[in-house]
């Protein structure tokens, strides 16, 4: 896993560059110094509770449903879920995607 | 119940709190010309609990200020002095909020971060402002919610019910919407009109007499929130766009991915200072 942000104590101090690969002995010594949040590229791990991308895509689907003729709002849509498709499959998944169903 | 007998209950809201005697104090002094950001930080300062909680509030990711506020005559130069002052006539609100419905909470902050985010992109001059009219733009709902608890609780029940918004439900119920609430009590605040106008249209931001640009951001702001599903506004619907305030803030493709993902960051920490509370509270 890799930092995607500073590491940074409460006290705003930067302990740890973004960028820095982590491993269990550093985020241990983080922890020691007060860091309470990490922030790391991608999605690594799927936080306790956390819904499947399916799922996410679902539920953002049933939340326009009484918005779906207004065309603006169909184009948020689709950008909130290629985002989170990126985000968790890569940009080659979406573009993958995009072609198949073209 | 009608508008006249909505108006005289908020006139004489007793739960809810008041202003703190230390906001009349500090429009006094404010209206004085020689008054200084350190002065007025040196009123604030005297009560500590204030203090601690307008710095948490000031530092937390909605706001988004890279470095950290550690005084509250900074904060006052960083922020300007209606953002603080929303803020400490609001605290008590978001304790009560903070304790009832932390959905609605998390809703807020959302909303605040998007406003300012979408703000910056607009280069509007005072962004913090507009994420401070984010941030207190369903007051209406923590009213009826106080105020009318039954009404309360049967408004989100047939909104559940009938897979209606909220607002039609109060429309139907009350004659009155949450954001029209919610515009009357930031007035009775003697807010200034930059927040109370975003407050009262943040549904119909075209009709709003000034300020339509914020009012539109905080329109977006609240469909973006609402979409991306952080938080919770009572109904799980994404609300209708105005056109109008639309084509006002109009932002391209490649705006909207920037700020996707610059919101969706912001969540994840907003997540931790929610949860700090939480685990306070």
């Amino acid at each position: 896993m890799v930092l995607a942000k500073d590491a940074v104590t409460p006290e705003g101090q930067v302990l740890c560059g973004a960028g820095t690969e982590l491993n269990e002995e550093l985020i241990v010594k983080l922890r020691k110094q007060g860091v309470l949040v990490l922030s790391v590229k991608g999605r690594p791990v799927r936080a306790p509770g956390e819904k499947s991308l399916s799922e996410r895509l679902k539920e953002l689907d049933s939340r326009f449903a009484k918005v779906r003729r207004d065309p603006v709002l169909r184009a948020l849509q689709h950008l909130i879920g290629e985002y989170w498709v990126v985000e968790e499959k890569g940009q080659e998944f979406l573009d993958k995607l995009k072609k198949e169903t073209r | 119940m009608d508008k006249a007998e909505i108006k005289k209950k908020l006139n004489d809201i007793e739960s809810l709190p008041t202003l703190p005697p230390i906001v009349s104090k500090l429009n006094e002094m404010v209206a004085d010309e020689d008054i200084t950001a350190v002065k007025l930080g040196k009123v604030i300062e005297k009560d500590q609990v204030l203090t601690s909680k307008l710095l948490k509030m000031v530092n937390s990711s909605f706001f988004g200020f890279p470095q950290r506020i550690s005084t509250v005559s900074n904060a006052i130069v960083l922020l300007g002095f209606n953002v603080i002052k929303t803020l400490i006539v609001t605290s008590s609100i978001f304790e009560v909020m903070q304790a009832s419905d932390v959905g609605l909470f998390e809703h807020s902050l959302g909303c605040a971060t998007a406003c300012g985010i979408i703000a910056r992109i607009r280069e509007i001059k005072n962004p913090e402002e507009v994420s401070t009219a984010g941030l207190i733009h369903d007051l209406g709902k923590i009213v009826i919610r106080s105020e009318l608890p039954e009404e309360y609780v049967a408004i989100v029940e047939k909104a559940r019910e009938k897979g209606l918004y909220m607002r039609e439900v109060e429309k139907e119920r009350l004659g009155i919407g949450h954001g029209e609430i919610g515009g009357m009590l930031a007035r009775q605040w003697n807010l200034p009109e930059r927040l109370v106008f975003p407050i009262e249209y943040h549904h119909r931001p075209e009709v709003a007499p000034e300020f339509k640009e914020i009012a539109a951001i905080v329109h977006f702001s609240d469909i973006l929130i609402r979409a991306l599903g952080f938080g919770d506004g009572g109904d799980p619907w994404v609300p209708g766009l105005d056109h109008s305030a639309w084509a006002r803030i109009k932002l391209t493709r490649s705006q909207m991915r920037e700020i996707i993902a610059e919101l969706d960051e912001k969540l994840v920490e907003l997540q931790d200072f929610t949860l700090d509370i939480k685990v306070e509270g």
